[in-house]
């Protein structure tokens, strides 16, 4: 009886395990595939694998792994025997996920996995062909065993310059079979050889079990305390770096993000460093609260007036829940290696990210009040996803979920508990409440002794200046930022009417002199912009201008009795003057007057145009070093090599299916990036997803060529 | 969160709420390792520097009494980073220390070699070192101690001193109750001092700075050498010693430009200590000519450089420091911690004035407008002679005299920078002026005849500033100053804060001109005094000479 396909054994399978199936690689549901065919086929295609593979644990993936040593069909028992008793869960969970499929008692492996694996499972080679025998690796030179054992835990491949010049002790390893070459160059270790020398392991350690977290503990009292505060500065960080940003927006680079020196700025206007500033700009930025505006200037949007008018624990989670599901890295951000990364800008993306995030939380979330030391975390998390886990990844997730406050002095808060849960997040009640009034001072510094509500904070914010941040504000007020506050529209008298309303203190009398000294200046000079004037000692003509229908549209303003002014320029208004049957003379700009009409001229510096035309004759050097060029690229052309037929993608494919089978050598035409196409030889192994394998003469390697690349095949000559 | 009376800010500042029933309380847990920066009426700042809290580490507290008292009091959560950052810069204390070796006499000295290490490989202080005896031990040059605490300050490694003092040579001195009794603030600052070794005390203008000096070298019963600003100071010091101490006229040596004693007891004056003949300091020998038990530096907040340095060689003896105002234009306050020793004892001028030791006083500042044509030359002024000239004009000459005429039969001193300003009020108010150039003798007699209430009127230029006693001048009329000096407007204020035999209190007018840069230097003159809670009052030229 013949085996069974992966597809016969999928359609085998009850619905309760074809669901188990769909819970754990959902990519398989989406779309819908039109049958168990076309599940089979997706379940066993590389980027399914892929996603499968980033969701298994460690010790699944060393069970999995310890599964392509044996020959198909293998039974549960030689499992075990490799890797433990405690895999027989790990066996069934395998084959829940189709990472194997059945064959009556025993299991096959689907013909994809083994490339997901890779080519030398557990960093082990593949099975001599030769009869080995372990006993004459006692005799083997030192030498020798010493290249032995740097392959021992993988991988099992060595690189010599030429087999045949090779030196004695690799000489006498290929004879004896304990290595194998593969090529002139590639020498491979058989898997009997590694096995024996990690003295019959296969794995250095099995842990089959989950690592235990360790770290300092912490009372929740004492981790929602540090939550809470680093709550609600981060939300003040937010506020603070959005107004800031509103009054001398930074110009983004023209590459896209934040320029080092506007980054350095907004830190130190913070108080914070810059690792914190960016991150606390690529949140606002996430959460659509500033946008790299048309004209390059980064300023908060109007998404952030509605943002501020919420509830604290609203904001809160705005931010948070978009910084869990981000796949930007905000740690990236100034890492000196290689390139300056910049924040807000286009290379932040990091696809791993959030699924580690998410791990990182829901290990801190089963081991609360619990401060973890960065090593154990680290651990643990490479045992629970081993191609995701990063070690700086991991800390940066740490430092900003701290600086969230999901957690609080390293552990995970009760506020972060509950957004995880999606449960009632209780940061309001939490939250120092909202404070109405403030306390003015005789040395004119005023004290919010909690959070401002919003209206009271953007008020004052704009007639007195920030001294000190925290819990209360401190406020100080000064010349210049009485002044703000009339530029902004107020008046000295609603400027004291506020504080006299808002303070709980009486408002020293100093403060009042203050802003009735600088009201009574504000304004007293005004400034304007003109483009010509209008003077006459005739105060009577003056006024029959400014009534003159005829200069309507040349838009006259009297400044004085003596004195009107036009946005028109120079010229036309003396021409709309003389139309009007006026009589005009010009002044030039020191108030002499110009007798001779105007000739007019350019205000603008002269450009000229450049030259364009002949160019200059070459010099003889020049020429004969063209000359020289010409020739030796005639030369190249004539002794190219012959061409191949150019065939479609349809035939390429036949042909090569036909030469798969066939195993015979075959020189193509490939195209590479920049369109040039080379001739290579090669021996054609596979053809999957559109690319075919095979061992590429020129390298001794075996290489990946798509299809499509691929401008034409022919047998190899010899 | 608690209900309590301390918001803790990001910046390190702590706010006190003062209305609030605990800030007693919590105002003596804090004091010892946050700095009072100011203290208005409602909420006093407190700052936490390093220095503030290595003070703490040196005084016996550590990071967690300091972090649970910050927990304890705060009313808001506090940044878990700045509780980090607090326990961190308290370790640094302590891990140098200098010590006596019996063999190799001063070795610094230090558990963790790692740091050690660290130091010595500094450019500043690798000089200074000699071998190392081992791991942890180095020995260090003679003479370097006080340069070596100043450097490693600077490092952020401050060296804990336990090298000792020397006693000096002995010399019986008590205080002199009789009639009087030294007040509890004043015992509690000596006190404060002799514990610590060396150090600053802080107290207001009229507080009795000098009976502290005083009760510090009954303390030390050692020869002292007491440097002062000017020579009626030193007079006045010698007053002071003979009437409170068990000190006769024959124990106290004057050493300034007119006289060269030197006795167990020596009031120097800082002028004399830097006069240099030929490039060469003169007068240097009287450190060493004595084997001094203690030094007192009055007004320690004008300490000239030149004396820091010679400091730098006397760490072996025990120091002391006296200002009202530990605010140095200079911004020197590192190098008077790090040489003359940390403030040992502090307290807001506020909390003097409440117990009735210096007279309550009534800030006027009285803004005067220019005008017109003045307006106009101010205008056209060159940058640099613009607060000269608006600071003499014709208008405030004519408030100034309005102003003492105003308050005639009462003591009056009328303050200014300028020279040709002062005469000018002296003549119109028929009253003494007295400047650099007006001799010891003359100065003495003025003073005398004003104490005794025989002169009315006093125009003084900035050589009255400090120390003058001048205990029933109840209104002190400022027409100009040193630019933004915020000692200066406060050391001119303390001129009329000896508390009056009548309980009066005193009155203090600033005189400055509207719109123009006298009144931007009024405002950072006025930061000091208004942070201590002197709330000024400003009135309109007019209300004076209507």
């Amino acid at each position: 009886m013949s085996s069974p396909s992966f597809a016969e054994e999928l359609r085998g399978r009850g619905d309760k395990s074809l669901a188990e199936l769909f819970a754990a690689r959902p990519d398989l549901l989406s779309p819908v595939p039109s049958g168990i065919s076309a599940l089979a086929a997706r379940a066993n295609s590389l980027p399914s694998l892929f996603r499968a593979r980033d969701v298994l644990t460690q010790w699944q993936f060393d069970v999995l792994t310890a599964m392509m040593l044996l020959a198909e069909p293998f039974s549960e028992i030689e499992v075990l025997q490799l890797v433990g008793k405690e895999a027989i869960k790990t066996v069934e969970l395998l084959w829940t996920r189709g990472f194997t499929y059945k064959d009556g008692e025993k299991y096959r492996i689907p013909s994809n996995v083994r490339a997901v694996i890779g080519d030398f499972p557990a960093g082990l080679g593949p099975i001599s062909t030769k009869k080995l025998n372990m006993k004459d690796l006692k005799s083997a030179p030192d030498g020798a065993m010493q290249l032995l054992e740097r392959m021992t835990w993988g991988p099992p491949r060595g690189q010599v310059a030429d087999v045949k010049k090779a030196n004695a002790n690799i000489k006498w390893l290929l004879e004896n079979n304990f290595l194998i070459a593969l090529d002139s160059q590639n020498l491979l270790m058989p898997r009997e050889v590694g096995i024996h020398l990690r003295g019959g392991k296969i794995f250095k350690e099995l842990l089959p079990n989950e690592p235990t977290l360790t770290g300092t503990s912490r009372t929740q009292k004492s981790v929602d305390q540090a939550a809470i505060a680093n709550i609600s500065t981060f939300i003040r960080w937010a506020e603070e770096l959005a107004h800031n940003w509103s009054d001398e927006p930074p110009i983004a680079l023209r590459s896209g993000g934040l320029g080092v020196r506007d980054l350095k700025a907004t830190a130190e206007h913070l108080g914070v460093d810059e690792d914190c500033a960016a991150f606390v700009a690529e949140i606002l930025y996430l959460a659509g609260l500033i946008v790299i505006d048309t004209d390059d200037q980064i300023l908060p949007t109007a998404s952030f007036d509605a943002w501020l008018s919420r509830e604290p624990e609203e904001r809160w989670h705005n931010l948070v829940t978009l910084w869990i599901s981000t796949s930007r890295v905000a740690g990236l951000i100034g890492k000196a290696d290689g390139k300056n990364v910049a924040a807000l800008g286009p290379e932040l993306d990091r696809s791993t990210i959030a699924a580690l995030k998410e791990i990182v939380l829901r290990v801190l979330s089963t081991s609360t009040q619990i401060d973890p030391d960065l090593d154990s975390l680290v651990t643990l998390t490479t045992w629970l996803t081993p191609t995701r886990a990063n070690r700086e990844y991991i800390q940066w997730i740490l430092r900003e979920a701290e600086w969230l406050g999901i957690t609080g002095q390293g552990a995970l808060s009760s506020f972060g508990k509950a957004l995880l849960q999606g449960e009632e997040l209780g940061v309001n009640e939490a939250l120092p409440q909202p404070v109405d009034h403030i306390l003015i001072q005789g040395d004119n510094s005023a004290i919010a002794p909690g959070p401002l509500t919003v209206d009271l904070a953007n008020m004052i914010g704009t007639i007195a200046d920030i001294e000190s941040r925290g819990g209360a504000t401190v406020y100080r007020f000064s010349e210049g930022s009485i002044r703000r506050g009339l530029d902004h529209g107020q008046t000295g008298d609603m400027i004291k009417d506020f504080l006299k309303k808002v303070s709980k203190t009486p408002v020293p009398q100093p403060l009042e002199y203050l802003i009735n000294d600088v009201s009574k200046r504000h304004g007293r000079l005004r400034v304007g912009v003109g483009s010509s004037y209008i003077r006459c000692e005739d105060e009577g003509l003056i006024q029959q201008i400014v009534h003159d229908k005829k200069l309507e549209d040349i838009h006259i303003r009297k400044l004085a009795p003596q004195v009107l002014i036009s946005e028109t320029d120079l010229h036309d208004l003396v021409i709309a003057l003389r139309d009007a049957g006026y009589l005009p003379a010009i002044e030039n700009e020191t108030g002499i007057l110009v007798s001779a009409p105007a000739i007019r001229r350019a205000k603008s510096r002269p450009k000229p145009p450049r030259i364009v035309g002949d160019p200059t004759s070459p010099t003889p050097a020049l020429i004969s070093a063209a000359v020289k060029a010409l020739r030796a690229g005639d030369k190249a052309t004539a002794n190219k090599p012959k061409a191949l037929p150019r065939t479609t993608a349809n035939e390429t494919l036949d042909i090569l299916n036909q030469y798969i089978e066939e195993q015979a050598s075959l020189t193509i035409g490939y195209a590479d990036n920049n369109g040039g196409v080379t001739q290579k030889l090669i021996d054609p192994i596979s053809i999957s997803l559109g690319t075919l394998v095979a061992r590429d003469h020129g390298t001794g390697e075996v290489a990946y060529f798509r299809i499509p690349r691929i401008t034409g095949v022919a047998p190899a000559s010899e | 969160m608690t209900d309590g009376p301390l918001i803790v800010q990001s910046d390190k500042t702590l706010l006190l709420d003062v209305d609030h029933p605990l800030s007693d309380e919590c105002r003596r847990e804090i004091a010892p390792f946050a700095e009072l920066e100011k203290s208005p009426e409602h909420m006093h700042t407190y700052r936490l520097t390093s220095l503030g809290l290595w003070n703490a580490r040196a005084a016996g507290h550590d990071a967690e009494a300091v972090v649970n008292t910050l927990l304890k009091y705060s009313r808001f959560a506090v940044p878990h980073a700045l509780l980090i950052d607090v326990a961190d810069t308290m370790s640094r204390y302590g891990r140098l220390r200098l010590e006596s070796h019996p063999v190799h006499g001063l070795v610094l000295v230090s558990n963790d070699p790692a740091v050690l290490k660290e130091v010595t490989r500094g450019k500043k202080i690798a000089p200074m070192l000699g071998l190392p005896l081992d791991d942890e031990t180095i020995i260090v040059h003679p003479g370097q101690r006080g340069f070596l605490k100043q450097a490693l300050l600077k490092l952020g490694w401050p060296a804990e001193d336990f090298a000792g003092y020397v006693d000096g040579e002995a010399h019986d001195i008590s205080l002199n109750q009789d009639g009087w009794q030294i007040r509890r603030y004043q015992e509690l600052a000596a006190e404060g001092f002799w514990h610590g070794g060396s150090g600053v005390v802080v107290l207001p203008c009229g507080a009795g700075k000098t009976i502290v000096g005083a009760a510090a070298m009954a303390h030390a019963k050692a020869t002292t050498l007491i440097l002062v600003t000017n020579t009626v100071a030193a007079r006045q010091w010698r007053d002071e010693l003979l009437k409170r101490t068990s000190l006769h006229e024959d124990e106290i040596g004057e050493y300034s430009g007119a006289k060269k004693e030197i006795r167990p007891v020596t009031i120097a004056t800082y002028q004399v200590m830097t006069t240099r003949k030929q490039g060469i300091y003169a007068h240097l020998d009287l450190f060493d000519a004595i084997d001094w038990g203690l030094i007192i530096y009055d007004e320690v907040h004008l300490l000239p450089a030149p004396i820091f340095r010679f400091t730098a060689d006397i760490q072996s003896r025990r120091r002391l420091g006296l200002t009202a105002t530990l605010v140095r234009e200079d911004g020197m306050e590192g190098e008077v911690f790090s040489l003359i020793g940390p403030k040992r004892y502090d307290v807001p001028w506020k909390e003097i004035e409440s117990q009735g030791y210096i007279a309550p006083a009534d800030c006027v500042e009285v803004r005067i407008n220019l005008t017109d044509a003045e307006r106009m030359s101010y205008a056209t002024a060159e940058q640099e002679d613009r607060y000269r000239f608006c600071s003499t004009t014709l208008t405030k000459h004519n408030v100034a005299v309005a102003l003492a005429k105003k308050h005639e039969g009462e003591q009056v001193l009328v303050i200014g920078q300028y020279l040709d300003q002062l005469d000018a009020l002296g003549v119109s108010l028929n009253a003494p002026v007295i400047k650099g150039d007006t001799p010891i003798k003359e100065r003495e007699r003025l003073f005398d005849l004003y104490r005794k209430g025989e002169i009315k009127c006093l125009v003084v230029s900035k050589v009255a500033n400090f120390s003058i006693d001048l205990p029933d001048a109840t209104i002190a009329i400022q027409v100009s100053g040193t630019f933004g000096s915020r000692q200066e407007e406060a050391q001119r204020l303390g001129r009329v804060l000896r508390p009056k035999a009548d309980g009066r209190g005193a009155r203090f007018y600033s005189l400055v001109a509207r719109d123009t840069v006298d009144q931007d230097f009024a405002q950072n003159r006025q930061r000091f005094l208004a942070e201590q809670g002197y709330a000024y009052r400003i009135i309109d030229a007019e209300e004076v000479l209507s």
